[in-house]
This record gives structure tokens, C-alpha cells and sequence, in this order.
């Protein structure tokens, strides 16, 4: 439970930057995600964040007390690790009091403590077996007790189900959300996946290459992507990304025959406010993508003020698959074979390889990013 | 399969010459540390492969005050506690020294190269530079004491320590120490409390092998050690006679006095080289 402020962070290992002028607020008793690729950053953020490691500079801040000086033990975190580290010369009991053990607790209150939190966890059973001999499901549960038993004010959590299988993946995480919950401590949760990222927190920082690209609500990272990278990352499958050029009124896409977008005026306007140069790269969501038989009714690009004219975007079906609640196209356009566009589409939908279909989608649908900057321009 | 099977005892035939070549040494020894006299001398123009008489005769001989046939070399007491002394203690200080840098090293990465070129300096030939150093240890009044072999083995083996040792804190992810010290630990206290106990099969078998290699030293004894001080393997080399040569008898039975400490060292700590060492600790 406490506010947490990262202010201008910076931390170099020799001539690499891996965490570059970081700033972000983590209101109390908030789950937020650090969501990335590999390398990105976040590991290091959070280790700064723990205090295991010393940013370069910058300064962490706790409830606006200066955390920079002060030992890991002494900060109040609870950390959960990738690969758990638990201590396997110890029992699960032994592991679990470890933390209170060092702070010289009584241990009547240990042992109500340890009993406690296990209770929660449904890991009771378990005190009394060698660490080294449980499942990875139980260790990531004992890795959990373990940073929860000292009733931290924070919870740093770096990819902790990223090593379950898939089933347990998705109990663990509603688990996690229901315990954070309950307990109310103002949790980090570093990832690689958007899924996860999505589904649990209240904010998304994304970081790319050490820089953070984009905080905010799953919504806003979602539906207001700043640059094409949190673009790309976030949105399962990912999003559709057509490059083209903007003038006299309409995008033209340099991948179909016929390309031309035309848009509704204040679209229109809204475009050519933030647009730095002719170039851009339009986006949209597989989902907000649907295909239709060329030619027929209702097919082609629907600005606000149309409803519909035939846009003419043509482009070739290469396979689909069909995953029960929906099925995804793959399709080329036709004039670059090099291009995979996704489709979702409904889970009756089978089209034939090799067709030619008119692609059809939303004006209010689009993404317009600047091709030169990366950054969103225009969403209507 | 006919080939197969032909291949088959061929690889059979050699792991058994493979074997008798090694052990042949070891039985020899055995079986020659239980022979009378007439047997273990070349003199009578026979080999004997094993002890048709066996005795304790050379066990006795190498006990007593004065060897029968040679008076000068005197009761092997004083060398078994010698050797163990300061096989003992320069094994101590070699583990203590090098455990403490490999950690360091391990875990922050200090001191670059060190564990290579500490490596490095162990494959300079000891017999090169043993002569300055005996000089340097006349000049101390180091010579024939324990403190001047123990501190030679120490140092001498102390690149094995460290660089054995520091693959086996290598082992230990790093995330064990970072969760003790979330948890409210110091540096020493997750060392000492989380690391150690898992590193104990490495220490186990470091310590082992750097038990025999000063168990078995010879030159460095040698050198720096005159009457008072001498260890077993020197003690051996002085079991001879002008009359009869060799005693190859009396030899042997101080080897196999020999073996046994590293041995039994060896079954004491058994059930920390078996077992895995960080197994489990993190997912794999």
C-alpha cells in the first residue's frame, strides 16, 4: 500500500543503456504491468525498484520518502522471481518464515503467519516437504507465500507465470488479481505477455529498448496506441499494417492495385493536423478488418459520411485458421505478395485459398501513424 | 549383427585391458606391502604375483625406531602426522581463501581475469621456481617447518579452489541470494545462510581433490622440509638401503598406509558429491 514514484531513472551496464530516463507514478493499491519484449528494460526497472540494483540515476521514491540509499530488506517489498528461488535446502515451512525468521519475529507469530498465508495459497499440505521435491506449480505458490508473508507494501512480481503450463497459467492469474485485491498492496507485474498485461492491470507501461513508450489503461493502449511499436504489441493477433501516403484527400496505399482511401472531411482534418510528412502507415485491428466477395454490396471502405463505396482493395486469401470462436485469414494484397494482412472472422468462415476478396473496414476503425515519427496522428 | 556383436566384445576386450592397466599398479602395491622379504626383492629371480607367504613384516619394519635395513631413515609415525598436519591445514586454507573469492567473483564480477590468470599461474612448472623459493624460506627460517609447507600448499592450490569453486557458485542462481536479500538479509547472511548449504557438494568434492593434491606433493616437500617435517612421500623416497637397494617392500606398505586418508575422506563426504546441487531450486 504506497504510492510509488520512478523519477528520471537511468541504468547503464558498461556502454549499454537499459533503462533510459524513466519516469512513472504507480498510484497506491494499483496493479500495474510493465509489458515488453526481451532486453526491453523492465527487469532492470524493477530490480532498481527493489532496490537490488542502484540506477545510475534518477530516484525511486516510496509515499515521497527517497528510497535510493535504503537496503532491499528494508523497503518493504515482497519480490517474486521468473524462476521462483526457492531455497531448496530448506523446507517449504523453512522458506516460507525465512523473512520473518531474519527479522527476529517471535515464533508463535511465524508460525500463525506462515499458517496464514499457506491457508490462502491452499498450499498447507505441503510445510513439511523439501522444497526441492514440488512441482513447479507448488514452487511458484511457495515463491508467492514467501514475499507475502511479511505483509509487504509492495508487490513486485517479474514474470510469474510465465513458466506454468498453459492450464494453471490462466487459474494463477485470476488467483493473483483476486488476492491483490483482497490484500490491496500496490502491485508491479513485469511481462512479455500482452494478454496477461491486459487482463490483470489497471495500468500498461510499455517499454521498448529501454524507453518507456506508452502508460496507461488497457483501454487507452489499446484503442490510442502512441507509436506503432505498443501498436504492434499489443492486440492478439497483431495489428494489420498497410503503408501508403496521404494527399489531396484520401490515403493511398501502396500495396493494391487500386489503393485510394478517400475520407470524410473532418477526418480529413484531423489527419493533416499531426501529420509531419506525406508518408504514413495505417493500421487496423484484424477484427475491425472483415472480407467480402468482391463486388458485392456493402464491401470496401466506410467513411462516416459514406457507408460504404467500393474501395476497390483487393487481396488474395493464402490459408486460414479456423480456432473455434473465430477464424483468421490470412490474405496478401494483391499488388505485394509480401504483405500478410489478418482477418477475424466469424467461426463459420471458410474461404477458398487463392480467392480474391475486397477487404472492407471503418473509417472510425483506422490508426494513421506517421511513417517517419512512428506516432499516432490520427484516430476518428 | 554379426558385426555388432564383434564390435561388442572388442569394446569389452578393451575396457577390461583399460582396467587391468590402471589397477595393475594398485594391486601390485597392495600385494607387495604383504610379502616377506624373499619375495619382494628381484634377487631371487622370481616374480611372485601375489604373496604366497603373506606377512606384516614391512608394516612392522616401517614402524619401528630403526629400520632393519637402514638405520638412518627412522619410524614413519612422525611423516603419516606430518603429512596429515599439513596436507590438512593447507587444504583449510586453500578452501577458506578460495571459496570467499570465488563467491566475490561469482557474484559481482570483480576481479576480470583473476580466476584464469590465478589458473594460469598453476601451470608454471613448481620445479622452476621451487629452488628461489627454498632461498626465500632459508632466509625466513621457513624451512622444516609446518607453517612453511602449509603455506605453499595453500597457495598452491588455492587457483584450484578458487576456480572450481566459483563453477559451482555459478550453478547457484543468482536470484537465491536476491530473494534472501529482499527478505530482509545481508550480503554475508545470504551467503552464509542460502548459498553455502547449497554449494555443499561442491565444496565437498573441491575439497577432496585439493586434499590430494597436497596429500601427494613431493617436490615442495622435498625442498622445503629436512628431519623433522618430513611428509610420506618423502619418507618413502628414503626407504633404501646400500646394501639392498630399494625396499620396495617397506615402500609399498607406507603406500598403502598412504591411501587411506584420501580414502576414507573420500566416504566421509560421499553423500555430498552424490546428491544434485541446486536441483529444483529454479525451474529448468
Amino acid at each position: 500500500m504506497a504510492k510509488i514514484v520512478l523519477d528520471h531513472l537511468v541504468k547503464r551496464f558498461g556502454k549499454q543503456t537499459a533503462v533510459k530516463d524513466l519516469c512513472l507514478e504507480i498510484e497506491d493499491r494499483q496493479f500495474v504491468a510493465i509489458l515488453g519484449p526481451s532486453g526491453c528494460g523492465k527487469t532492470t526497472t524493477m530490480n532498481m525498484i527493489s532496490g537490488l540494483l542502484k540506477p545510475d540515476a534518477g530516484k525511486v521514491f516510496f509515499d515521497g520518502k527517497e528510497m535510493n540509499d535504503v537496503p532491499p530488506g528494508q523497503r518493504g517489498v515482497g519480490f517474486v522471481f521468473q524462476n521462483y528461488a526457492v531455497f531448496t535446502n530448506m523446507t517449504v515451512y523453512e522458506n516460507i518464515a525465512f523473512g520473518l525468521k531474519i527479522r527476529h519475529r517471535p515464533p508463535e507469530e511465524i508460525d500463525r503467519e506462515v499458517n496464514e498465508v499457506t491457508r490462502l495459497l491452499q498450499i498447507r499440505q505441503l510445510l513439511s516437504f523439501n522444497a526441492s521435491k514440488l512441482s513447479i506449480n507448488d514452487m511458484q505458490k511457495v515463491a508467492l507465500a514467501r514475499s507475502m508473508v511479511t505483509k509487504p507494501k509492495i508487490f513486485l512480481l517479474d514474470e510469474p507465470l510465465s513458466n506454468l503450463d498453459a492450464a494453471l497459467r490462466n487459474i494463477m492469474r485470476a488467483e493473483l488479481k483476486k488476492i491483490q485485491q483482497e490484500l490491496g498492496q500496490t502491485t508491479i507485474y513485469v511481462t512479455h505477455d500482452q494478454v496477461e498485461a491486459m487482463s490483470l492491470s489497471d495500468r500498461i507501461a510499455v517499454m521498448n529498448f529501454a524507453v518507456l513508450q506508452q502508460y496507461g489503461s488497457p483501454h487507452e493502449v489499446y484503442n490510442r496506441p502512441k507509436n506503432l511499436f505498443v501498436a504492434n504489441f499489443i492486440g492478439s493477433p497483431t495489428i494489420n499494417f498497410m503503408e501508403g501516403s496521404f494527399g489531396s484527400g484520401a490515403f493511398t496505399l501502396k500495396d493494391f492495385t487500386r489503393g485510394k482511401i478517400p475520407l470524410s472531411k473532418q477526418a480529413m482534418h484531423a489527419a493533416g493536423q499531426k501529420l509531419t510528412s506525406q508518408e504514413v502507415v495505417i493500421g487496423v485491428r484484424p477484427e475491425h478488418l472483415k472480407i467480402m466477395d468482391r463486388g458485392s454490396e456493402g464491401a470496401g471502405f466506410q467513411g462516416e459520411e459514406d457507408g460504404g463505396s467500393p474501395s476497390g482493395l483487393l487481396a488474395k486469401v493464402v490459408s486460414s485458421e479456423p480456432l473455434g470462436s473465430k477464424t483468421i485469414v490470412y490474405l496478401h494484397p494483391d499488388a505485394n505478395p509480401g504483405v500478410i494482412l489478418k482477418s477475424s472472422m466469424g467461426s463459420d468462415y471458410r474461404p477458398a485459398i487463392g480467392e480474391m476478396k475486397e477487404l472492407t473496414f471503418k473509417e472510425k476503425n483506422l490508426y494513421v501513424f506517421d511513417k517517419k515519427s512512428t506516432e499516432l496522428a490520427a484516430r476518428f | 549383427m554379426e558385426q555388432k556383436l564383434f564390435v561388442k566384445i572388442l569394446k569389452f576386450i578393451l575396457v577390461i585391458v583399460v582396467t587391468v592397466l590402471f589397477l595393475f599398479p594398485i594391486y601390485w602395491m597392495v600385494t607387495m606391502a604383504f610379502k616377506p622379504y624373499t619375495e619382494w626383492t628381484a634377487a631371487g629371480g622370481k616374480i611372485f604375483w601375489y604373496p604366497t607367504k603373506p606377512t606384516l613384516d614391512n608394516f612392522r619394519s616401517i614402524f619401528s625406531k630403526q629400520l632393519k635395513m637402514n638405520p638412518i631413515a627412522g619410524t614413519a609415525i612422525r611423516p603419516v602426522v606430518n603429512s596429515l598436519i599439513v596436507a590438512v591445514v593447507g587444504t583449510a586454507i586453500a578452501m577458506i581463501a578460495g571459496v570467499l573469492a570465488a563467491y566475490g567473483i561469482s557474484r559481482y564480477k570483480r576481479g576480470g581475469n583473476l580466476p584464469f590468470s590465478l589458473l594460469q599461474l598453476r601451470m608454471f612448472p613448481p620445479i622452476a621456481i621451487i629452488i628461489p623459493i627454498m632461498i626465500m624460506w632459508a632466509f625466513l627460517r621457513m624451512i622444516d617447518t609446518w607453517f612453511g609447507l602449509v603455506v605453499i600448499y595453500g597457495v598452491v592450490t588455492l587457483p584450484f579452489a578458487t576456480w572450481l569453486m566459483k563453477t559451482f557458485f555459478d550453478d547457484i542462481p543468482h536470484e537465491l541470494d536476491e530473494a534472501a536479500i529482499v527478505d530482509g538479509c545481508s550480503n554475508a547472511g545470504a551467503f552464509v545462510k542460502v548459498v553455502l548449504p547449497l554449494a555443499k557438494g561442491g565444496i565437498a568434492s573441491t575439497a577432496l581433490f585439493v586434499f590430494i593434491l597436497n596429500w601427494s606433493d613431493f617436490l615442495v616437500a622435498l625442498v622445503l622440509t629436512d628431519r623433522r617435517w618430513t611428509t610420506i612421500p618423502v619418507h618413502i623416497s628414503k626407504l633404501q638401503s646400500a646394501l639392498v637397494g630399494q625396499l620396495y617392500g617397506p615402500k609399498a606398505a607406507l603406500g598403502v598406509i598412504a591411501a587411506i586418508p584420501p580414502i576414507v575422506f573420500g566416504i566421509l563426504i560421499q553423500k555430498y558429491l552424490v546428491r544434485g546441487l541446486t536441483f529444483g531450486a529454479i525451474k529448468k
